[in-house]
């Protein structure tokens, strides 16, 4: 009798074990899509205007070897025995390169923002550390990359990105060298073909710029970046796509332009965003004569600075200064304007609905997350691979769209600082959160100016989903007053000045030759 | 002899992980006669103020104590003498002193367990009994397991298989040890993308399988009306990642812990199959877990559901 009731326990415990596992495929690491025919080569592209270079031939590269050459033969050649025998590694390389490794780099952007999204933990005593870009190492690490950071981070990955991919088709068109599948027939690339002269090569620029980048913003990746810029290079020779000439030359024009970037970001005022106590307290005091109010942070124990109060001094892309989109300003503390939208935020989180619920936290893009404009990037991704964007049409959706939310965080963190306003924890006794209420002053709400701006920017670029983009930015924005973090004013505020900032790319977007 | 085992006792595993109980499980060695029910209620009041950052002990000064508080109604049921279904669904409600953030409250997880004799056998003085249980237990409602440490259970669905070997001497003293393993399915949170040690794009969170253990040392005294345990146990998941500094913890962390606890379940002269019930459990050493210190008290009642023969004194 006991061993009766043993045997179907265990084909039980079996089917059971089967079941579980069987959901337990490994989810997704990044995005997945098949490599891709461009929809268009913009062979035009070396005339299209840069935003950082003066020309698009600032930079200049060695002539190639001629397409009838020994030496270009024999590369052809090699070319032909690499992409011909390769191992399981480099067909996995080959895959996830894909056509496109903008899309790749824009990822590994994203997450090591995300990974080093973390605010320092306190000390002993209740005073805070910071990190410091001369010790990166050291805890906290550095950076701290918060959504100013991120956003910054991003625009100078995809503005760089831009810049080399125009300078990359001028040469490209100027030279007009073949691919090695275009000059020997008989080599069978593992990408889709395309008529783009290959050098230099186009694969080898994004590797080169995403590397130089990458590595001055997050100095403690340098090693996992370097072994993946390698990887996405030898990709290209795998795939049948360049000769190492073209990657050689690829890869020097982007650290060349990388330099130049990286010089702008020295001077940009980044380092002195994170301002000293002394003078965020100043900052403070300031806005308490202006308006009779001002912003503490609620955390115990109490971060004396925020993030970030100078990132209102970091140097523009296409505003010519925050006061022009700077809002009117919020209802003081206490108005009855106020209590309006106190009121509402009070009865929205008493009774939230698990779509608002949803909503929150959707879109937290909260610590240890990329940030709003990652999930902004991430859209961009997803439209550029939609529409089959060839690498430099893909980099200008990029430049734009974060040069864009650079421009709207700049703008935003000088309404947070100008007006100082309390968060609705501060100026609500006895309110509770659904989310963590940031280090930083509510008005106007980062999300709705990044979101506003990065939907103004791609609804212009993918006119056929701006209803799509618009409606992501609503959400985004909304959130914040679900999570519990903010006022219907600092969100509907938010949106109509980061919409302005977005106009302002828009507007450079349509004289820059890419139309 | 026999009449010992028709008592019903719930001996309770709370795990936890720094957000959530999880797995409310029958580790005891007891079983219910045939067509005999016992119905229980138990309140149990869970606090930390410490907790583990992966391996790193500190305090929150955002979140102060946090308080666990779980009224979990269960019942376990003779099918046969031999073979026990228990079920049990726990409400949960949690809050932090300190801190801005709200806390959150709803039922948590559907369990249930089949519970079998697999073997008994008298050994000298006293009875050798191995029991085995089959476990699941499911998400009742939608809370949200992606909001640490105010979420109020895992949000997985697992399965789950026990062992239970105890050596009962007849004077009424015993020993008892388990061992289980759990097998996770995914749990679902309300954003397509997170970080743990890498990017996932995705809103399933895949979960560690766990394994749990314990050892007891148990008497029944007074005539077999007072059941009296000191417990020892853990948990240790497979996999799962640590909580970097200063970061909130996830769904997927690693787990460990180990625990000391007492337990009395005490059968009430005057009222036949009523039984009280204390319990205490403290947290010794964890991971990516709070330090908790837990305190339990129920009321059990025992009755014949259609098999109705006379209730037994207990006694040996």
């Amino acid at each position: 009798m006991k061993r009766l009731f043993v045997i179907p326990a265990i084909l039980v415990v079996l089917s059971f074990v089967l079941v579980f596992q069987s959901c337990d495929e490994d989810l997704p690491t990044y995005f997945q899509f098949e490599a891709y025919e461009f929809s268009s080569l913009d062979e035009d592209g070396g005339t299209w205007t840069p935003n950082l270079l003066t020309s698009s031939s600032q930079i200049g590269i060695p002539a190639p070897t001629d397409a009838s050459s020994a030496e270009f033969i024999a590369e052809v050649a090699e070319i032909k025995t690499l992409s011909s025998q390769l191992t399981g590694e480099q067909q996995k390389a080959v895959d996830y390169w894909g056509g496109n490794g903008l899309i790749r780099w824009n990822e590994i952007a994203r997450e090591l923002a995300a990974k080093y999204n973390l605010t320092p933990a306190p000390n002993a005593d209740g005073s805070y550390p910071a990190p410091d870009p001369a010790n990166p190492s050291t805890y906290p690490l550095f950076p701290f990359a918060h959504p100013p950071y991120a956003a910054r981070a991003f625009a100078y990955w995809s503005a760089a990105q831009y810049d080399a991919l125009i300078t990359t088709w001028y040469y490209k068109y100027q030279f007009n060298r073949p691919s090695p599948f275009n000059a020997d027939g008989t080599i069978t690339p593992h990408l889709p073909i395309n008529d783009l002269p290959g050098y230099p090569s186009e694969g080898a620029v994004i590797a080169s710029v995403s590397k130089d980048i990458l590595t001055a913003l997050f100095p403690l990746e340098k090693d996992f970046i370097a072994e993946k810029a390698d990887e996405h290079q030898h990709s290209l020779k795998w795939a049948g796509i360049n000769v190492t000439s073209d990657i050689v030359a690829g890869d020097s024009l982007g650290r060349a332009v990388g330099k130049v970037f990286r010089m702008r970001a020295t001077s940009d005022g980044m380092k002195f965003a994170q301002t000293p106590r002394p003078v965020s307290d100043s900052i403070r005091d300031a806005a308490q004569d202006r308006f009779g109010w001002h912003w503490v942070n609620m955390e115990s124990p109490v971060r004396p600075v925020g993030i970030t109060p100078f990132y209102s001094k970091v140097k523009l892309w296409h505003l010519p200064n925050v006061e022009v989109v700077r809002p009117v300003g919020p209802p003081a503390p206490g108005s009855a304007e106020f209590q309006i939208d106190a009121d509402e935020l009070n009865d929205v989180l008493d009774n939230l609905t698990n779509e608002q619920r949803k909503i929150a936290n959707l879109w937290a893009d909260g610590l240890g997350t990329y940030t709003p404009p990652g999930h902004w990037n991430k859209f961009a991704s997803e439209s550029i691979v939609k529409n089959k964007y060839n690498p430099l049409r893909a980099a200008r959706v990029f430049a734009y769209l974060n040069m864009a939310m650079q421009d709207a965080g700049i703008a935003c963190w000088d309404a947070k600082y100008y007006f100082h306003y309390p968060r609705p924890i501060q100026a609500m006794p006895g309110f509770k959160t659904i989310l963590g209420t940031p280090n930083f002053p509510s008005y106007t709400s980062g999300h709705s100016m990044f979101s506003a701006a990065g939907a103004e920017v791609l609804s212009y670029i993918f006119p056929d989903d701006a209803a799509t983009f618009e409606k992501y930015s609503q959400e985004a924005a909304l959130s914040r007053l679900y999570g519990g973090i903010h006022y219907r004013f600092d969100i509907e505020d938010g949106n109509e000045s980061g919409a302005a900032v977005g106009q302002y790319a828009i507007n450079r977007m349509a004289i820059d030759g890419g139309e | 002899m026999k009449n010992a085992l028709r008592i019903c006792t719930f001996v309770i595993g709370t795990f936890f992980s720094l957000s959530s109980i999880k797995a409310q499980t029958p580790t005891d060695a007891l079983m219910m006669d045939k067509g005999q029910i016992c119905l229980a209620a138990l309140y149990t009041n869970d606090t930390w103020d410490e907790y583990w950052e992966g391996t790193l002990k500190r305090t929150n000064g955002n979140i102060g104590t946090l308080t666990r508080q779980t009224i979990m109604p269960m019942f376990a049921l003779g099918i046969t003498d031999r073979i026990n279904v228990i079920a049990a669904l726990p409400w949960v409600k949690t809050e932090a002193s300190g801190g801005q953030m709200r806390g959150s409250s709803g039922f948590q997880d559907i369990g249930l367990w089949v519970k079998a004799t697999a073997l008994e056998k008298t050994l000298g003085t006293g009875v050798f009994t191995i029991h085995t249980a089959l476990g699941m237990s499911l998400p009742t409602s939608n809370y949200l397991e992606d909001y640490v440490p105010f979420s109020i259970g895992l949000g997985c669905p697992d399965f789950s298989i026990r062992g239970t070997l105890q050596y009962r001497m007849d004077m009424g003293l015993y020993v008892r040890g388990n061992a289980a393993y759990m097998i996770r399915g995914n749990a679902k949170i309300e954003r397509d993308y997170y970080y743990t040690t890498h990017s996932v794009y995705s809103f399933d969170v895949d979960m560690p399988n766990a394994m749990s253990y314990g050892a007891t040392l148990g008497w029944w005294l007074l005539g077999n009306t007072l059941q009296v345990e000191a417990t020892y146990d853990g948990l240790n998941t497979f996999g799962g990642f640590d909580i970097r500094r200063q970061e909130a913890g996830f769904p997927s962390n690693k787990m460990e812990f180990t625990r000391v606890g007492a337990f009395l379940h005490y059968y009430l002269p005057f009222v036949p199959g009523l039984g009280i019930i204390a319990q205490g459990n403290q947290v010794l050493t964890g991971r990516n877990i709070g330090m908790s210190t837990a305190l339990t008290a129920g009321i059990s009642y025992q009755f014949g559901l259609w098999n109705k023969h006379e209730m037994e004194t207990p006694s040996n």
